[in-house]
């Protein structure tokens, strides 16, 4: 391995760590990149070296932002195309080397290697391989690029005229671009409620709203308390998830999300959570408190006013980033491919990962 | 479309580092690694204070990692004290690795001992080729420092004389990250460029003050701010004029009292200064409070996004816990032990049963036996506490053994390596450390290297410090640590011991203190009314400079005399050099008449004591040739007087066998000198003679002017009988 792919991934994680690389968006395709570039610079000897050494390549980027899951979701998403890809190549050699005697291999065995067809075949389609993960992290790319686009045509016919929405995500851009696609193809006429998320989101929530107005769609602002109150003339709550797990619950980027879906399921609103597949992550959430980062204090507390709290009954702040909503409280998922319920999520998951991947430190 | 906003994304995300690319200009970043400043003795002894570990990390990662963030490309480590230690450090650390996201480089400036030092040292070298970033080692920020430099390039263009911008932080004037070197800057408010910067006491101290404007600084200047509630974390924007500046005006010392308030008031600079006002976390760890209180800050995510479990160093593993509990891996707890709210752990430690741990920082392999509390602490790396014991507010630096049913109260800072025996006490605010740590009178530095405290102490016969077997027990190993100016009296230590120690006790007492608050609110209020007032007192301040110099010039003066009569000096020589040292220090002649009497008598008392020669001849001696001096130190009556009494007053201290022979001697050899007329004694004599101190001293004087004055009339008389004959 060449040093001065060691460089970028080292300068990739500190950047990931200084989070000068963050929301799942640019971190996946930031991701994808750098896989790209590892792939080509990588060397190997078996294909089961490359795997190895992206494993390890995997477990030092979820390390570095452990809240942070499209990066192991990207290299999950290479590995089971890898092993795809291997998978074919044994099926296609074993075809071959069935017209071989099982005697003469076994006598091979004990023999003096000799250059034989079989190592020829790992090394024929080496060159190869590489070419084929290339094209496939391209493929990737160009998935992930689209997204909204698989997006928006799955969900557009799901808001009626006149509908009253609640979006408590305004920092996902999949929510914003739907809706004002809803707008603009269908030329319906809808109302969004955008629940401010205090504190962490409140800027990002008044440019939302802006945005939505911008473009002819009635909104107000709400606060995140008034949220039960208004639940009784919601239509359908969008959400936008940050990571989805295996069991269908969610992580989300905004705090309150989980409160907002439990009113709903109150109130038997209907909730939609929308996602890119390239969120679905293979864990299952176990210790959800490991998973929800939790943020700075000051935004909490107005920055440098617990100056006289004094050391012995400091006054304590909690400030979540994040909101896990467990999978009974989401309706539907609109992936890009697709609507599934929660409880089909893990069927999705399988199909675009490799069991043997979930857990990346494991070797 | 969604390619399109996948771009913008990646610009922005890029962080501060693409405009640079644009610019063509390289962000140089100069980090003084040394205070200069004994704040954290004794630690700083063995280790600088750069890498005392704050959570478990040493202060220059945060300092590092916020230039990172910055986006500097080329960081250089100016290191006075310990400098080879710092140099190691960033030798093996991520930062000399190849990719780091700037080059690090150190400088070695071991002769500096200010911040001016190490500026003009900068400047010498020749590295700085555009603005650069000003910091210390010691900050702990989560600024935006984009915003602070697109801020300084914006008043740059605006404004060519522009030199420097300082980042400061919004606080409250009690904040208790400020707690040192607080200081009042006056903006102008539409600009925010700094008119004016006054260091103001401490709030917890008694001296009040007052600034004091020149009225032509706040010529055209329509509205301005004074501010008392900002926090200085030392981060500055500097042009390549800054060090050159400290060249020209080669006594600056301080980045802030001497050069921002010397620019920012010099008429012929013509530079400006702007004030960047951010409202994120920024504070510099300056003293064990703000230790304290940065460490306790830092742990309840303050900083954020630059928390602990983002694992600054490599090999770091925290994670986080609700209630901010951070552990790292392999961290061994015991069933019944109790980590409560704010705490970390560091890997390979061991808690025992029964121990209770709140509000504290554990480094890594501590070995914490059973049934111990400990509250709002730091222990370091490598530490071993015994059953039992109780560590309320303290520092434990790394390798310390404390044993079973020790007791540590508020405040303590135990040493590295330093041994507690079992069923010890500790009281409170002491300071222990491994090997004596000897103070040396012009220590500025966070002292020099320890080898050379050790020949000091065999050269010098300086008091020999006894290891405290009282307080770490008969097989500890322990030092007590004095802080310099334990000595001092009133005020001016009080405000040390404010700023020195850890403990809760003083800030209680004085940061409790509304008065103080109260006349800082009416001062601004007053301010803000009328602008072109003048106010000159600025005693406070003043008053406490000038005993300093008092004490450091009596200690100079009296070295110089005694100097001059040991190596027979000419007297001219001496007087010149004694002169010198006055306007120097600027002290009256007061102290220079005290401190020649010093070193006279001293002479004297030292051939009488080692018997060289007799009382009488003695005094005769040293005055007969010496005591000329005094006649170009005393000019009028008032000043005879003075030095009479200086006599009488130093001759009863020396501690003579016969004080009143020496005075009487002294005082006759001076008459016989032409130095003292008879008035001047009368009138001295009419004042003291009635007094009762000294009369034992005074005895034999009293006679000799009985004698004198008899003389005196007999000789009047005569000279009247032969004028009357005449």
């Amino acid at each position: 391995m060449s040093s001065d792919i060691n460089v970028t991934v080292a300068s990739f994680i500190d950047r990931l760590k200084r989070r000068q690389i963050y929301g799942s968006y640019q971190v996946s395709l930031e991701t994808l990149q750098l896989l790209k570039r590892f792939v080509s610079a990588a060397r190997w000897t078996n294909i089961n070296d490359l795997i190895s050494q992206l494993r390890a390549l995997g477990s030092r980027l979820a390390k570095a932002q452990p809240t942070e899951f499209t990066c192991g979701n990207i290299i999950r998403r290479v590995l089971a195309l890898i092993r795809d890809e291997v998978e074919e190549e044994m099926a296609s050699t074993t075809v071959q080397n069935n017209a071989e005697p099982m005697i003469s291999s076994m006598f091979s065995l004990l023999q003096k290697p000799v250059a034989t067809p079989s190592q020829r075949s790992v090394e024929h389609p080496k060159a190869d391989i590489r070419q084929v993960i290339i094209q496939g992290i391209k493929d990737l790319i160009d998935e992930i690029a689209n997204i909204d686009d698989g997006i928006q045509q799955i969900a557009i016919d799901l808001i009626h005229d006149r509908e009253i929405l609640l979006t408590p995500t305004p920092d996902s851009k999949t929510v914003l671009k739907f809706l004002i696609k809803a707008r603009e193809r269908n030329n319906r006429n809808f109302t969004v409620l955008v629940s401010e998320g205090f504190p962490n989101n409140t800027h990002v929530a008044h440019q939302f709203a802006k945005k939505l107005a911008e473009h002819g769609i009635e909104t107000t602002v709400i606060p995140d308390t008034a949220v039960f109150a208004l639940m009784s003339r919601v239509g359908k709550v969008i959400i936008g998830a940050k990571t989805v797990f295996t069991n269908g619950g969610t992580i989300s980027s905004t705090a309150g999300v989980s409160s907002v879906c439990e009113c709903a399921r109150e109130f038997k609103t209907p909730v939609f959570a929308v996602a890119g597949l390239y969120k679905l992550s293979p864990l299952y959430p176990f210790d959800i408190e490991k998973f929800v980062e939790v943020g700075g204090s000051q935004r909490v507390l107005p920055t440098m006013e617990n100056d006289r709290v004094g050391n012995h009954n400091r006054l304590d702040t909690v400030n979540p980033i994040a909101d896990y909503v467990p999978p009974e409280n989401i309706d539907i998922y609109i992936t890009n491919i697709g609507g599934f319920a929660p409880s089909f999520i893990y069927r999705v998951v399988w199909d675009n990962y490799k069991q043997q991947d979930v857990n990346l430190e494991a070797s | 479309m969604a390619g399109k906003k996948g771009k913008a994304l990646k610009k922005s995300g890029g962080g501060g580092k693409k405009p640079e690319m644009v610019q063509d200009e390289r962000l140089q970043a100069i980090v003084l690694t040394d205070s200069f400043e004994t704040r954290f003795m004794p630690l700083t002894a063995v280790k600088p204070r750069c890498l005392l570990p704050l959570a478990n990390v040493p202060l220059i990662e945060y300092t590092l990692e916020f230039l990172a963030k910055a986006g500097a490309s080329e960081v250089y480590l100016v290191c006075a004290s310990h400098a080879d230690q710092v140099s190691a450090y960033i030798e093996t650390s991520k930062w000399n690795m190849p990719w780091s996201p700037f080059r690090v480089s150190t400088i070695m400036s071991l002769e500096s001992r200010s911040v001016g030092d190490a500026m003009r040292d900068l400047d010498n070298r020749g590295v700085i080729t555009g603005d650069f970033i000003l910091v210390s080692g010691d900050l702990v920020t989560n600024m935006e420092f984009d915003k602070a430099l697109e801020f300084h390039r914006k008043k740059k263009a605006e404004d060519k004389d522009h030199i420097v911008t300082m980042c400061l932080s919004k606080a409250s004037q009690f904040y208790r990250t400020r707690c040192h070197e607080p200081a009042a800057f006056i903006l102008d408010k539409s600009n925010n460029r700094c008119l004016y910067y006054q260091d103001i006491p401490l709030a917890s101290s008694k001296h009040k003050t007052s600034l004091a404007i020149d009225p032509e600084l706040l010529e055209d200047v329509d509205e301005f701010t004074l501010r008392n509630d900002l926090i200085d974390c030392h981060v500055d924007i500097c042009s390549p004029l800054v060090p050159a500046i400290f060249q020209e005006n080669f006594d600056y010392q301080y980045l802030r009292r001497d050069f921002v308030k010397g620019v920012l008031t010099s008429d012929l600079l013509k530079k400006s200064i702007y004030a960047f006002i951010t409202e994120e976390y920024a504070a510099r760890v300056e003293s064990w409070q703000t230790y304290d209180a940065i460490s306790q800050d830092f742990i309840a995510r303050w900083c954020y996004p630059m928390v602990l479990n983002t694992n600054l160093l490599d090999d770091q593993t925290y994670s986080y816990e609700s209630e901010h509990i951070y552990k790292e891996k392999d961290v061994v707890l015991a069933q019944s032990c109790k980590i409560g709210k704010r705490t970390a752990i560091g890997s390979g430690s061991k808690i025992g049963e029964g121990t209770r741990i709140q509000n504290s920082v554990i480094g890594r392999n501590c070995y914490i036996g059973e049934n111990i509390i400990i509250r709002d602490s730091f222990i370091w790396d490598n530490t071993v506490i015994g059953a039992k014991s109780l560590i309320e507010h303290s520092l434990v630096a790394s390798g310390v053994k404390i044993g079973s049913n020790v007791i540590l109260n508020d405040g303590c800072v135990i040493g590295f390596n330093v041994l507690v025996d079992d069923n010890m006490e500790i009281p409170m605010g002491t300071r222990l450390s491994e090997t004596p740590v000897q103070k040396k009178a012009s220590q500025f530095s966070d002292s020099g290297s320890y080898e050379d405290d050790d020949t000091a102490e065999q050269n010098e016969s300086t008091k020999v410090i006894s290891p405290a077997y009282e307080l770490v027990g008969t097989d500890g190993v322990g030092y007590v640590y004095d802080s310099d100016r334990a000595e001092d009296d009133d005020d001016a230590s009080v405000i040390d011991v404010v700023t020195n120690s850890l403990t809760y006790k003083f800030d209680d007492l004085y940061l409790s203190d509304d008065s103080i608050s109260s006349t800082a609110g009416k001062r601004k209020k007053k301010r803000s009314m009328s602008t072109n007032s003048i106010y000159t007192d600025r005693e406070g301040d003043d008053e406490e400079d000038d005993e300093e110099d008092e004490e450091d010039f009596a200690v100079e003066a009296i070295a110089t005399v005694e100097r001059a009569m040991e190596n027979n000096h000419d007297l001219d020589t001496a007087l010149l050099e004694l002169n010198t040292l006055r306007m120097s220090i600027n002290v009256s002649y007061h102290e220079v008449r005290s401190a020649t009497v010093v070193a006279l008598l001293r002479r004297v008392y030292h051939f009488i004591a080692t018997q060289t020669l007799g009382a009488k001849d003695a005094v005769q001696k040293v005055f007969s040739q010496w005591g000329m001096m005094f006649q170009r130190q005393a000019f009028d009556q008032e000043e005879f007087v003075d030095l009479s009494n200086l006599l009488l007053e130093k001759v009863a201290v020396q501690g003579f066998e016969k004080p009143e022979f020496i005075l009487f001697s002294a005082l006759t050899c001076l008459y016989d000198l032409d130095i003292l007329d008879e008035d001047a004694i009368y009138t001295w004599w009419d004042q003291v003679s009635q007094d009762e101190e000294y009369s034992q001293v005074k005895t034999l004087t009293a006679k000799w002017i009985e004698w004198l004055r008899t003389a005196d009339e007999e000789s009047s008389e005569e000279e009247s009988e032969e004028s009357e004959s005449e």
